[in-house]
């Protein structure tokens, strides 16, 4: 970016000031180390004597920071990383006012916090003589740095989802944590490590009240060294102390700069994407040919949901209560606009949510209520797919099996199966981050079926993908579902995702089932307008029924015919009709005139919106090659037994 | 998830709970109950902060602090932003000069002011030799504030980096667009979006200053910030009822500022003290 010159060197001015005012006294002190006579200068001739001396007088603090310092790491990671972990899970009241807590190195000051410990503590003489009265007050001032270093990391990573993709798998809560929480942590524990570690080595508020002349920490030993009115010893001193402490600083911009790397990398995918748009145009060429060679899964259980209903704690009613039923390996598809209850449906038949009380999900003649997700061997596929990034593809695939306790040879031969089955061979050793959103989609499948899982469940897998391999995709699981034979529930606001998937499609509206039926009822008889309206587009024309006639104010149609308009004499309703059921017809034969307000080419079909004659445009589509003109009557007649007439 | 993980949640909690209940919540209270036990009870708070000495020693502590406080936000904001919006050479390792005394503790701060302007400082020494006239600013007021000033400048680079980095540029570059001066777009854009960095940070460097005390006691134990005069109230007078509720009354006011900090920034604090 083009900047003003004068304010950039006004603003380096600065910067360099402050990095003068910061770095003379380090150099001074350095010089002083090791300069014979620091008051004649350099010119008394370089010397390590200094350092040497202060070796023999306070190597012993040196150590016992060192010791203190691993000690205090030690119990920091034990107390800090698992409480991090709680308050990152149970967002409450409770953990924020926790969090408060967690400000408190930084409030209270280190001098009142030691005085209250020897207060309570001094007494016991054996406690207050050693180093460990000095390690609780290091332990008390760290740990929050420790867990507000891994509270950061984890809330960035979506920990949560990562955790409900390992209990579809089957792994326990300590699995969980043992082996997906803390590994995807590390960033954040090393960090947080570092800090506590150097915190330790350098307090000095609680450890001056808390040191014995046995038990001379460091910092105590370097205010000793500076008391000693020696400028020389002062500064051999804080030479060795910088030292020892530049490895560690080293270390912390070295974990910052790999989280940076990984932003970077997050960024930079658009430049890989040229790369992988083309293995993705390699795949779709096999992307038919997925069942090939798998033997058909033994066929899934059916499912029995009873009564089911949610409320959130805060009141929210999610799901009203509700009875259905899916039959072992069917395909069902869950779709309704975003906030209808259909996740929370799903997420109760795989268990990661319960229904309120009373409420009931059977899988086959087994009450599975009570069971959480981790024992209810459904496999799951999860919007971000939630792979694990601290697994490459192969080990992500075989997770559930090792959960399970297969063998290594058991393992090995289900990873093969399913990276030939999903066509994904030469990705066995990628990490998750070098993955294409269509790859992770195979993945995510691979790793949910490698079980063998009675049912499946999919939350809206394809959302994340863009449109043209969403179609690839679609296509694929369609075959995949359709050759394994396993109970799936596939949930997605898109209609086309769920005419073409679903053996059966359950249309949601508010927390309640609005129509259940095949994608043909669903289209050709939507029970109330809702369906009609979120399925496909419908024209609707407010009319009154005269002499067996439909009449409104661009035209009529016959009553006979339309055996599907229930309506008596003189009564108004609303008729509907999609827009193939129109055709364009010869001056003088239509049910409707009207004129064309809009037309768009489709290539296949040419939609037209038609005004005049009705409150609402109509939209009707037509197959010719013909081009039309805004303004241009058309005579439109209408399929009449397609007519229908719907409740509110 | 399910509520069936409750348990070992809890568990999980047990070890940090345990070391804050036994190592900070009960002796804070005995803590407390010390500084009411002595024969005024709460009066003791009343007589302590309307003894003058005190009362002076708290305004002085106050004051040095948000005045330390002002001054690193501006060099370290200025620095900051300075060092996230420009490429040039030898950036990277002014970044790492600037942030290098971040582990000193105090005591080693106070030492590096004692090299600056003690009595064989560097700039005793150049002012000598310019008006034969020997400046020795570190044993005082002006020492403890170069000191404090030390202590914060890389914490807050750090902080205003990490928030500098996460502002959209294209917001300046639309301000940029739309005719607005580099000055306005300091004003309009970049500042009202550094606020909570540089509100948490301001709030950190103004209670780490209200209560360190490596610094002020390496430098001298004389000067009157409240953390000497608690040291010297405890160890050399003995008088503990009154150190306690010294203490008690610093860290309310540095808990109370963070707090306030928090609610006004509306997000956790960077752990960068």
């Amino acid at each position: 970016m083009k900047r003003n010159a004068i304010h950039f060197y006004t603003q380096l001015f600065i910067t360099l000031l402050a990095c003068a005012f910061l770095i003379i006294p380090i150099v001074q002190s350095v010089l002083a180390g090791i300069t014979e006579n620091y008051i004649v200068g350099i010119k008394s001739g370089l010397t390590f004597r200094w350092i040497e001396e202060v070796w023999r007088l306070y190597s012993d603090t040196i150590f016992r920071s060192i010791y203190i310092g691993l000690a205090c790491l030690s119990i920091t990671l034990i107390a800090g990383v698992p409480a991090a972990y709680f308050m990152v899970v149970k967002k409450s009241r409770l953990t924020r006012l926790l969090e408060e807590f967690l400000v408190i190195p930084l409030a209270i000051p280190g001098l009142a916090i030691a005085l209250a410990i020897l207060i309570s503590y001094g007494g016991f003489r054996s406690f207050r003589m050693g180093w460990l009265i000095i390690l609780t007050g290091h332990v008390l001032f760290t740990l929050p740095f420790m867990i507000r270093s891994v509270i950061a990391v984890m809330s960035s990573i979506n920990i949560h989802e990562m955790e409900e993709g390992a209990a579809s798998l089957g792994a326990k809560f300590w699995h969980r944590f043992f082996y997906i929480v803390v590994p995807n942590s590390i960033p954040g524990i090393l960090a947080g490590s570092l800090m506590v570690f150097t915190l330790s080595i350098g307090e000095f508020n609680l450890t001056w009240m808390l040191h014995t002349p046995l038990t001379k920490t460091l910092p105590v030993g370097l205010a000793d060294s500076y008391a000693s009115m020696r400028l020389e010893i002062g500064s051999a001193y804080t030479v060795i102390f910088l030292l020892m402490i530049i490895p560690l600083l080293v270390g912390m911009q070295w974990i910052a700069r790999q989280e940076k790397v990984v932003k970077m990398k997050v960024k930079g995918k658009k430049k890989e994407l040229l790369t992988i748009s083309q293995e993705e145009n390699n795949d779709q060429i096999s992307a038919t040919s997925i069942p090939r060679g798998t033997k058909k899964l033994k066929t899934g259980v059916s499912i029995r949901l009873e009564r089911c209903a949610k409320t959130f704690i805060d009141g929210t009613q999610a799901l009203l209560p509700f009875d259905f039923n899916i039959d072992a390996g069917e395909t069902v598809v869950i779709l309704g606009p975003s906030g209808c209850g259909k996740t929370t449906t799903l997420r109760i038949i795989a268990g990661l949510e319960s229904p309120d009380r009373g409420g009931n999900v059977f899988f086959g003649d087994e009450n599975v209520t009570d069971i959480p997700i981790e024992n209810r061997s459904v496999g799951m596929v999860f919007q971000s797919y939630a792979l694990f990034p601290n697994m490459n593809v192969a080990n992500n695939i075989s997770y559930g099996l090792k959960v399970r306790g297969d063998d290594n040879r058991k393992q090995g031969k289900r990873v093969n199966e399913m990276l030939e089955m999903m066509q994904i061979n030469d990705l066995r050793n990628r990490r998750i981050d070098q993955l294409s959103g269509g790859q992770k989609q195979r993945v995510a499948l691979a790793r949910a079926l490698a079980t063998r899982p009675k049912v499946l469940l999919l939350d809206e897998p394809l959302t994340a993908l863009d449109a043209k391999l969403r179609d690839t995709v679609r296509v694929e699981i369609d075959l995949l579902l359709k050759s394994l034979g396993v109970t799936s529930v596939y949930v997605t606001h898109d209609q086309a995702e769920a005419m073409a998937l679903g053996d059966r499609i359950v249309v949601m509206d508010q927390g309640r089932i609005a129509q259940v039926g095949t994608p043909r009822e669903i289209y050709f008889k939507p029970k109330n307008r809702y369906v009609a309206e979120f399925i496909g587009s419908i024209n609707r024309i407010k009319c009154v029924v005269k002499c067996n006639k439909l009449e409104f104010p661009g035209g009529s149609i016959p009553l006979n015919g339309t055996n599907r308009v229930i309506a008596g004499e003189n009564e108004t309703v609303d008729i509907f009709f999609r827009p193939e059921h129109a055709i364009i017809v010869k001056d003088g034969q239509g049910h409707i005139a009207a004129k064309v307000a809009s037309s768009f080419f489709m290539g296949d079909r040419t939609q037209l919106l038609l005004t005049g004659s009705t409150p609402q445009p109509i939209k009707i589509e037509t197959k010719g090659r013909e081009s039309f003109e805004k303004g241009q009557l058309l005579n439109i007649q209408i399929d009449q037994s397609s007519i229908i007439t719907l409740r509110e | 998830m399910k509520n069936s993980n409750s348990t070992n949640l809890i568990l999980m909690t047990i070890p940090a709970v345990v070391i804050f209940v036994a190592f900070f919540l009960l002796p804070m209270a005995r803590l407390a109950l010390v500084s009411i036990q002595g024969p005024d009870g709460f009066g003791l708070y009343i007589s302590t902060l309307t003894t003058p000495r005190y009362l002076e020693t708290l305004l002085y502590t106050f004051l040095l602090s948000v005045g330390v406080t002002i001054v690193t936000l501006i060099i370290s904001g200025i620095s900051g932003i300075f060092l996230t919006r420009n490429e040039f050479p030898g950036r990277s390792i002014l970044i790492s000069m600037l942030t290098f005394p971040l582990a000193f503790p105090g005591v080693v701060v106070g030492f590096m002011i004692i090299l600056l302007a003690g009595r064989q400082g560097l700039v005793g020494q150049v002012t000598q030799a310019l008006t034969t006239q020997k400046v020795v600013l570190a044993y005082s007021m002006t020492g403890l504030f170069l000191g404090y000033l030390y202590f914060s400048i890389p914490r807050v680079i750090i902080t205003i980096m990490a928030a500098a980095e996460k502002i959209d540029i294209s917001l300046e570059e639309a301000a940029r667009s739309l005719g607005a001066s580099s000055w306005r777009v300091i004003k309009d854009v970049l500042i009202p979006a550094l606020t909570p960095g540089l509100i948490s940070s301001g709030a950190i460097c103004f209670a780490t200053s209200m209560g360190a005390f490596g610094t002020a006691f390496t430098l001298a134990t004389n000067i009157d910030v409240l953390p000497i005069v608690i040291y010297t109230e405890f160890t050399l007078e003995a008088n503990i009822a009154t150190a306690s509720a010294l203490s008690i009354v610093l860290g309310l006011i540095t808990w109370g500022v963070l707090l306030l900090a928090r609610s006004t920034a509306g997000e956790t604090l960077a752990a960068s003290g």
